[in-house]
């Protein structure tokens, strides 16, 4: 078990990843605030000690993930939730902001992930393949891809990809 | 699109809010958590107090049998010292009574292993074999309470120093050793003195704690020898002079050559 001081370490550093993870994966701010709490328990009750700040980073991005795909999947979640309500945590951001956001969010979930991990985080393919569990190749295919859709939503001229 | 993509997503960043019900949360559940640990690691030490209770009991009493002697083996014949057994026959410490018996205790390793072997190891040391040889005499004693397991003790060393040259096995009853330690003497040069001093009164325990078994029985032989001729002079001749030490016990002897 970590201490208090350690916890707080943590949450400064990794708040924003895990909320970043969370605006591409839920619906409403309710579902964001159980996430939290649940990665942060899960690493405060944790007894794994980390190589480096990338290991202590993957995990975080892992336990993100998974923990968002557990509320999903969870009996009595709801099932179907528009573009619309999801948009709705959006609504502080300027209108540039929002029209990417939307590009991002009307992906499918399985391309969300790969292109926050490869954009944002800057992870390369065998990076993005390691956190995630999947195999290089399919990784490489849903990137190629989620980058002809996001091309197609954004416009290509004056993109770079 | 890259850029339009790391700028929207740096613009979404966890609430302050957020974060602070966040650690508060955390901070309430290490603290519920430790508390419960705490709580259900005190429940479970008073649950198994009987059982630790119980185990240290348990070992207290093993460890108390174990290391309790039960019985001893004198051995003599200028190394002098006594082996402590427990109620397994297991050796549970040497003690000796001279310079030369704390020399062969070093050189035993006996400790917790069954008597038959101490003797064994005694018989076969280059030290013992050379004294014997030499035509120096080895007293080996049972000490003991119990008349019936002492017996069958002493024919077990009696059948291990078969064919040993001047070997001599006897038992003796544990009340008549308490004076032999008081005195400072194994068991076997004690019962050696009381024939000396039999003899001669002026002896001491100092004179002959560094004697052979061998050095005392010639005195003993000397002194009665001449007695017996005293005697013979005026005729009054004493029969039982031999004192292959302690014959006067309710010994029993096995002699080599």
């Amino acid at each position: 078990m970590r201490n208090e001081q350690d916890v707080n370490r943590a949450i400064e550093q990794y708040s924003n990843l895990v909320r970043r993870l969370c605006m591409i994966h839920l619906k409403n701010y309710a579902d964001t605030e159980d996430i939290f709490q649940t990665v942060f328990l899960k690493y405060a009750l944790s007894s794994v000690s980390f190589e480096n700040k990338e290991y202590e980073k993957s995990w975080f991005i892992r336990v993100t993930i998974n923990a968002c795909k557990d509320l999903l999947k969870s009996f009595f979640h709801s099932r179907t939730t528009s573009l619309n309500q999801v948009m709705e945590q959006a609504a502080y951001l300027p209108p540039d902001h929002r029209e990417v956001l939307e590009a991002v969010l009307s992906l499918p979930k399985k391309y969300r992930d790969i292109v926050y991990l490869y954009y944002y985080e800057e992870y390369t393919a065998p990076e993005i393949s390691s956190i995630l569990g999947k195999n290089v190749n399919t990784v490489y295919t849903l990137l190629t891809r989620s980058k002809n859709l996001l091309r197609e939503k954004l416009g290509g001229d004056g993109y770079e990809i | 699109m890259k850029y339009r993509l790391k700028e929207t997503f740096d613009q979404i960043k966890a609430e302050e809010e957020l974060k602070n019900r966040t650690k508060v949360f955390v901070s309430e559940k290490i603290q519920n958590d430790t508390s419960s640990k705490a709580g259900t690691a005190g429940r479970s030490i008073r649950r198994l107090a009987p059982v630790f209770v119980c185990m240290a009991i348990l070992l207290i009493g093993s460890y108390w049998l174990y290391f309790t002697p039960a019985w001893q083996i004198s051995i003599d014949i200028n190394p002098s010292i006594e082996i402590s057994m427990n109620r397994l026959n297991k050796v549970i410490s040497v003690k000796s009574y001279n310079e030369d018996g704390a020399e062969l205790a070093d050189l035993l390793d006996v400790k917790y292993k069954n008597y038959a072997e101490a003797i064994c190891q005694i018989l076969e040391n280059d030290d013992i074999a050379a004294l014997l040889s030499n035509d120096e005499i080895l007293m080996i004693g049972v000490i003991g309470n119990d008349e019936t397991q002492s017996s069958k003790i002493l024919a077990d060393i009696e059948s291990l120093a078969e064919g040993k040259k001047n070997t001599y096995c006897y038992c003796v009853h544990s009340d008549e050793v308490s004076e032999a330690h008081k005195m400072g003497l194994s068991y076997g040069k004690y019962k050696a003195f009381l024939d000396l001093r039999a003899l001669d009164p002026d002896i001491t325990a100092d004179d002959m704690r560094d004697m052979t078994m061998r050095e005392i029985q010639d005195l003993i032989d000397e002194l009665s020898g001449s007695q017996d001729n005293a005697a013979e002079k005026t005729g009054d001749t004493d029969s039982n002079t031999h004192h292959h030490t302690g014959k006067k016990h309710r010994n029993s002897y096995k002699g080599g050559e």
